[in-house]
């Protein structure tokens, strides 16, 4: 691929930087200059979106704007457009799917889907073909800096005189349309679909890094791109405070969906970090048993075992058989989180045994659980401290421990995961 | 268990709720103003109460004024926005504009490193420890505090350090200045126009207003997460912060003006005002404005090399943060460490010239300051990022008036310092 600007040959497709293009003068067959290029837009419709729209200014420093058609030929660092173009004022209005890249795309932040990470735009990289201009590549690099700081030749030539094998010669770093996500555009106004299939791929803990990281309107965005289901993957992932901070920004129904998606325990967790009222309507916009569920946790300190417990778990009595806890497993894989302990209480839900996933294993399907089952070895109650919970699952190597309340009576557990995530957050 | 609605907490009150609100976004404004009066700061005062007395008291009032006047924009850009000044500055002007600001930035911020690294250098020397173990050693202790610390201990060493500013105003009460001349002094403007005098005035009003501190602000707003609802309690924090940090410069100059001045004792450096205050106010107060220096320093040292290296990768997009991996984050890791070692190897270096790189220091800081502050006010004003929390009108009238004057004084202070630059006199 090239780096610098190529002249063309003849019909084959070749690479154009925008930096080579921005400034510089767009000229009539006469040799007059129409005005300086300060801006492109491109149609977002497309996997290489085509430049629709020439952005110039013209004497006086008013802008004009052109479309396409009227450009005739493209040379590496310059436009000439046809005979008698007449430019309409001001800036070209911006409709759906149609992107400024000066002002929503160059310099700015957009999220590297195959890095999982957020990078800087330094330079856009355009495809020349049939006379057409496609959006191709965005250049995150250092080299793209040293383009846009018009030191590209000099810096060459220094480094290529030093130590003509360096790595800075060849490498280029470029990323393809299709695989970054644009942030600094207006909720729902552009659509991208190649890239935002590939942003659904991407795992829910880098998705929640590069949210933490971005501002308010930008995690709007992101969020938007997301399907319910991976951005609820998403928000169990980043804090509290930030996932209610988002929760916010996003409409009171999209907001309740992704809620009912999340694990009860760390919606819970990002309800408790909003205000009153708003906690009220979100929890008013929820189904039913999700919200109800929600609701239990909420009483608790998000500290406590109260706090920190999810309430999906696997209860069943001694009577049963493996085959049916068996059963019972496969039934709810779905909605279930970490899973190894399976409890048994009786009649009034008090917790009169456990058996984990290898005693299920091991037995023969027919065994009734209260036979293969052993004593629990220590409960905790929903006001325990975190520390309490912690010392609980160290002890005892409980990859869950179970919570009960006053009464003895099992009403969730506390998962290892959770644990450890608070015991590193209050470090 | 009931199922309507209760919060975990009950609710005790709203003006409870409202101060634990404020507790929770107070921070950087106040923690901003106290890295303000460093090493740099402190030793302007000192010279300014022991070689002018209260003459020049009475610029602190407009100087808090200004202060805040710059600084309430950069925390309401840092709320409303959600993006720091130097990612704003790149979105709106581009990469080369961006450059130059941010190779002025490292050299302002690397020269005032240095004097942070002699002040601490200069504080330890009171308690006999000779720079070539206590500059080391400081600067181990800013690296390790900053890299292997969590965030928490981090911020909890930095409010802790605030309090320490106590020693100021102890230091002042031991003394026993007039305080009805004091009173009348801050409020009476006086003018002479000797070039002495208007360097001091100059100097006083360039070490409080200084170009890292509007990056730092915002960037420490938008990393809080404030929204836009809690905005005022962000502002009470700026405003707060702006206060502390003319009290505490006040303080400063009416210690060294009630003892030195009054003793018609000329000092050079802080180290020599700290000195010089032991035997007229007990060997207490040397200690205690020894400690303080250090206390500047360190807090400066630490935060100065940090907060650069963040601006310029959010500029470049680079990855930065304390919570990232070496390997992640090589730019931003090697800047700190870039700064914090050259801040501290420059002060060990014998027959240094400090007082010119002093000077070259306040030179770019001044060639700096005015762009900063147009492209600030530029930004605040433009209704695509702000909305209807731009500037109103007397707001901006005030602001720009404000940018003027400090250009003004800052060219004034650029050329002077240029010219003792070329012909070598201090």
């Amino acid at each position: 691929m090239p780096s610098t600007p190529m002249a063309p040959h003849g019909n084959d497709p070749w690479f154009v930087h925008f930096s080579n293009l921005l400034g510089s003068a767009v000229l009539q067959p006469d040799g007059k200059s129409a005005g300086k290029l300060v801006d492109m837009v491109v149609h977002t419709g497309e996997p290489y979106p085509p430049v629709e729209r020439l952005v110039l200014r013209a004497e006086g420093r008013r802008r004009v704007h052109l479309p396409w058609s009227d450009v005739v030929e493209v040379r590496p660092d310059a436009l000439r457009v046809r005979e008698g173009v007449v430019p309409s004022p001001g800036d070209p209005p911006l409709g759906p799917d149609r992107l400024s890249l000066r002002k929503e795309i160059l310099d700015r932040q957009i999220v590297d889907v195959e890095g999982a990470k957020l990078v800087r735009v330094n330079d856009l990289q355009f495809l020349v073909a049939k006379g057409g201009l496609r959006l191709a590549h965005v250049d995150v690099g250092f080299r793209g800096l040293v383009r846009r700081m018009g030191w590209e030749r000099a810096v060459d030539r220094a480094v290529t005189s030093v130590r003509p094998s360096s790595q800075y010669l060849r490498s280029d770093s470029l990323l393809s349309w299709k695989l970054v996500q644009p942030l600094d555009t207006a909720p729902g106004k552009v659509r991208l679909e190649v890239a935002q299939r590939a942003l659904g791929g991407m795992h829910p803990a880098d998705l929640a890094e590069i949210m933490e990281d971005l501002d308010r309107d930008q995690r709007a965005v992101l969020l938007e791109r997301l399907d319910v289901e991976t951005a609820a993957d998403t928000l169990e992932e980043t804090s509290p405070e930030v996932t209610a901070q988002i929760l916010e920004e996003v409409a009171p129904e999209r907001a309740a969906d992704i809620l009912e998606e999340m694990a009860p325990d760390q919606a819970a967790d990002a309800l408790g970090e909003l205000s009153g009222e708003t906690r009220r309507e979100l929890l008013a916009a929820m189904e039913h048993p999700e919200a109800h569920e929600v609701q239990r946790l909420l009483h608790h300190d998000p500290r406590s075992a109260g706090g920190l417990m999810t309430p999906d778990r696997v209860q069943l009595q001694p009577r049963q058989t493996v085959a049916d806890a068996l059963a019972e497993l496969r039934r709810r894989a779905e909605d279930l989180p970490l899973v190894y302990e399976i409890f048994l209480t009786d009649r009034s839900g008090v917790l009169v045994g456990l058996c984990t996933l290898r005693d299920l294993l091991l037995a023969p399907v027919t065994a009734r659980l209260g036979t293969i089952a052993r004593e629990p070895p220590v409960t905790v109650e929903v006001d325990a401290t975190l520390r309490d919970v912690a010392d609980a699952a160290a002890k005892y190597n409980l990859v869950s421990v179970p919570v009960v309340d006053s009464q003895g009576a099992l009403v969730g557990m506390v998962t290892i995961d959770d644990i450890l995530s608070e015991v590193l957050d209050g470090r | 268990m009931a199922a309507e609605p209760a919060p975990a907490r009950p609710a005790r009150g709203a003006r409870w709720r409202s101060l634990l609100v404020f507790l929770s976004v107070v921070g950087p404004g106040i923690i901003t103003a106290n890295v303000d009066n460093d090493a740099g700061g402190i030793t302007t005062y000192s010279l300014v109460g022991a070689g002018y007395g209260n003459k020049l008291l009475w610029t602190l009032l407009p100087i808090t004024v200004a202060l805040v006047v710059v600084q309430e924009m950069s925390a309401r850009m840092g709320v409303m926005t959600g993006k720091g000044l130097a990612d704003l500055i790149r979105e709106n002007w581009g990469v080369k504009a961006t450059f130059w600001v941010m190779v002025a930035l490292l050299i302002a911020d690397v020269g005032n490193t240095i004097a942070e690294f002699s002040g601490a250098a200069a504080s330890l020397q009171i308690f006999s420890v000779p720079p070539w173990l206590s500059v080391p050693l400081t600067a181990l202790a800013v690296w390790l505090l900053v890299l292997k610390g969590t965030y928490r201990s981090v911020e909890k060493v930095f409010l802790v350090a605030c309090v320490v500013y106590l020693a100021y105003p102890i230091s002042t009460f031991l003394a026993k200045p007039d305080w009805g001349v004091v009173l009348r002094a801050t409020v009476t403007p006086s003018f002479e126009m000797n070039s002495g005098y208007v360097a001091m005035l100059i100097g006083t009003v360039g070490t409080t207003i200084a170009p890292w501190m509007q990056f730092y602000l915002q960037s420490a707003v938008v990393e809080k997460g404030v929204k836009p609802e809690q905005y005022h309690h962000s502002r009470l924090d700026v405003i707060v912060g702006c206060i502390i940090t003319d009290v505490v410069a006040f303080f400063i100059i009416v210690a060294c003006s009630a003892t030195l001045f009054k003793a018609g004792i000329q000092v050079e450096t802080a180290d020599q005002a700290a000195q010089a205050l032991a035997p007229l106010a007990g060997r207490h107060a040397s200690w205690l404005f020894a400690f303080g220096l250090f206390n500047a320093s360190f807090f400066a040292a630490t935060i100065l090399p940090l907060a650069t290296a963040y601006y310029i990768c959010e500029a470049f997009g680079w990855e930065s943060g304390i919570d990232k991996k070496w390997s992640e984050a090589k730019e931003f890791y090697g800047l700190y460490t870039g700064i914090v070692v050259i801040g501290a190897g420059v002060v060990l270096i014998p027959h240094l010239p400090l007082l010119q790189i002093m000077l070259v220091t306040q030179v770019v800081n001044g060639v700096l300051l005015p762009f900063i502050l147009v492209f600030m006010l530029l930004l605040v004003n433009d209704p695509k990022l702000m909305g209807e929390h731009r500037n109103g009108p007397w707001f901006n009238a005030i602001a720009w008036v404000t940018t003027a004057v400090m250009i003004l004084l800052t060219g004034y202070l650029v050329v002077d310092a240029a010219r003792k630059l070329v012909t070598g006199g201090a």
